[in-house]
């Protein structure tokens, strides 16, 4: 008897247990079934974004952009942005697609715009063996705020090198070979870019198809890269780049790219512009440490051969000065004209100038909260000293949405590449959901 | 003059008996290894973190392993992280992430998905190739193993291994940093025919005094013996590796 009461007050309990496990595995039920490869897929982000800019009215830029506008001390701009990607596979070949649009409104003016990022075609006859043919963003080099090993790629953007962009017409291979001993891996790509008039129009002079190849090798744990593109629309370069990790949690990397021929315009400040033509050599030294606290950091040092020096540049920013001057006093545009070509090439292309630090801290699930990193990151203009700071706030907490706020801070002088820029503070909010 | 005498036959017997144990050891973990999964195979992997209010996040991997070293996984859910890939050959990890392009070093104690769970646990390599037995001893029908990495680039430097005797399968772990700190401990559960000869604990749960609340877990599906070219473990392949999913 004492046994039966003892089995019914355990009963309730056993029942209990039972219960949550039943519960538990139905929760944590999971069949690969459901994931099975789809012959058409189907996927993208949605963004709307606010950007407030504290305008610098005194600025170079300021007057390149708002000389034939109200003037404004600030501006708010609204952005959507829609980013589609697709892939549809079909015997041994896949297509797929990524587009870009958006739609963005300030109180000057309202725009529109439509890319194709990526569109190609691409057969594996053999799993070493990739050939492929359409709109392709290549990245080559190993840096992550620039890459001077880039070579049939558009810039990527310093303050968000993680974005996507736009691609460049081309056909591509692949071939990848594999072996036992100190070199694990050889993979070699070779591309063909044609430049028409109304194909890969911006990348140079049209009429060439241009050849560029890649070399990849894993050697004793490092990777290397050669890289080398020929002369056509633009001028021959070659280069090679490395990344290692020293410890686990350290590794460093390096590009090293020359360009021969390479043709620079220089302006003085009285509007005389000299084409300089000469061998330019660009490298980058960086590395990413993360400590045992979860802390990233990121730092690298760029130099660029193509880019002006601190002297030149204060020249281009005197001549805009005094262009403007006398468009405003005078109303002859002469000198104007020209100042806006310059700044509109490539005194006006972004981190012109020839030395860069950059510098990035980000602290994974900060203050106790998951899925929040704050981070700071900083780029500096090594000769003129001025610089641009960047907080930055990251929840990614909810499922498919991230909410990113970025307050960029811009210091400088005058006639110097932070003192110069169009604005001297931006706030960025937005809100991005993955589908 | 006896005293001596027992303490040298003591040594004696000691330096008989280690090789003997750490013979009996490393073979334990040999099929430890092999029972948890086979040397090359494909599989499909759940990871859920659950945050002390219950509050969940999970994500979908297809794995694929080649040989002792050679790991890849690719990212299906959730659509914020699909396409990405990270790879593993031996002491080198990468992520590729579709936009981002070119794919990036990452380390052992990073989390890619933000989860007790790091890059280690996620892309593990047979213990035999990291760690060496130190010592083995017996409590009822479990062996406990005592392991210690073989370099300092291994994620955790000792682990302390509950084996199931009889199925010689991994129960739970206890993963320690070099100072000794108790990192996380690992708990194996529902133990699953996965056809093929394959039958091995489909669930692991971890948790952390480093998170303390915070739980993960990880689910086995679909796992299956599968080789795959030496190529598709390339920098160079991460791109285009959904490709080889069936």
């Amino acid at each position: 008897v004492k046994r039966l009461r003892r089995t019914r007050r355990g009963l309730p309990l056993l029942l209990v247990i039972l219960s949550a496990t039943a519960q538990a595995a139905d929760e944590y039920s999971f069949e690969a079934s459901e994931y099975a490869k789809k012959p058409f897929e189907f996927g993208g982000y949605a963004q709307l974004e606010q950007d407030h800019f504290a305008l610098n009215p005194g600025s170079a830029f300021y007057k390149l952009a708002f000389y034939n506008g109200p003037q404004r001390e600030n501006l708010d701009r609204a952005t959507g942005i829609l980013e589609l990607t697709g892939k549809l596979r079909y015997g041994i070949g896949t297509f797929d697609f990524h587009t870009h649009s958006d739609v963005e409104t300030d109180q000057l003016a309202s725009d529109h715009s439509n890319q194709l990022f990526e569109a190609a075609y691409s057969i594996r006859p053999e799993p070493g063996i990739t050939l492929e043919a359409g709109k392709r963003t290549l990245r080559w080099g190993k840096g992550y705020a620039w890459s001077p090993l880039g070579f049939v790629e558009r810039p990527k953007d310093p303050n968000d090198p993680e974005l996507a962009r736009e691609g460049y017409w081309i056909a591509d291979g692949d071939f990848i070979f594999n072996s036992e001993g100190p070199l694990q891996t050889i993979a070699f790509t070779p591309v063909l870019l044609p430049v028409r008039n109304n194909v890969n129009g911006d990348f140079g002079a049209a009429g060439y198809l241009n050849p560029a190849a890649k070399l990849y090798l894993l050697y004793h744990d490092t990777d290397v890269d050669f890289a080398w593109q020929g002369k056509g629309s633009r001028p021959a370069r070659f280069g090679f780049d490395f990344s290692r990790n020293i410890v686990s949690n350290f590794e460093v990397h390096g590009e090293w790219a020359r360009i021969l021929g390479f043709t620079r315009p220089v302006t003085d400040s009285a509007g005389h512009v000299t084409n300089e033509v000469g061998n330019a050599t660009s490298y980058l030294l960086g590395l990413r440490y993360l400590t045992a606290a979860d802390t990233t950091y990121i730092a690298e040092y760029y130099h660029n051969g193509t880019g002006y020096s601190d002297g030149e540049a204060r020249q281009f920013y005197q001549l805009v000065d005094t262009a403007y001057a006398q468009l405003q006093q005078s109303g002859n545009g002469a000198l104007w004209q020209e100042a806006l070509a310059l700044g509109g090439g490539s005194y006006g292309r972004p981190n012109a100038g020839q030395d860069y630090v950059y510098f990035r801290a980000q602290q994974k699930d900060a203050l106790g909260i998951v899925y929040f990193q704050p981070a700071i990151f900083a780029i500096m203009n090594r000769q003129d000293r001025s610089f641009q700071v960047t907080p930055e706030l990251l929840y990614t907490g909810i499922k498919n949405l991230d909410l990113r706020f970025r307050l960029y801070l811009l210091h400088g002088h005058d006639l110097t590449d932070f003192g110069e820029k169009q604005n001297s503070r931006r706030v960025e909010l937005y809100l991005r959901y993955y589908f | 003059m006896a005293v001596l005498v027992r303490i040298l036959l003591g040594a004696l017997l000691c330096l008989i008996a280690l090789p003997a144990a750490a013979l009996e050891g490393s073979q334990i973990l040999q099929k430890v290894d092999r029972n948890l999964e086979p040397e090359s195979y494909e599989s499909y992997r759940k990871l859920i973190d659950i945050q002390p209010d219950g509050t969940q996040r999970a994500y979908v991997l297809w794995t694929i392993k080649k040989g002792r070293d050679k790991i890849l996984a690719l990212f299906l859910e959730p659509a914020s992280d699909k396409g990405r890939v990270t790879l593993r050959i031996g002491d080198n990890m990468w992520l590729y992430i579709p936009d981002v392009g070119k794919p990036i070093r990452i380390t052992s104690l990073q989390s890619v998905t933000g989860s007790i769970f790091n890059n280690a646990d996620i892309l593990r390599i047979d213990y035999t190739a990291e760690y060496n037995v130190e010592k083995v001893e017996e409590q009822g029908n479990q062996y406990v193993l005592s392991l210690k990495a073989k370099t300092g680039e291994v994620a955790y430097d000792r682990l302390k291994m509950w084996v199931d005797k009889q199925q010689l399968l991994a129960v739970t772990i206890e993963c320690y940093a070099a100072s000794g700190l108790l990192l996380k401990t690992l708990h194996f559960s529902q133990v699953k025919d996965f056809g093929g000869g394959i039958k091995r604990p489909a669930m692991l749960e971890t948790d952390s005094p480093l998170y303390k609340g915070y739980r993960s877990v990880m689910l086995w599906s679909g796992l299956k013996r599968a080789t795959f070219p030496d190529e598709v473990f390339t920098l160079n392949y991460l791109p285009r590796i959904e490709e080889l999913r069936k």
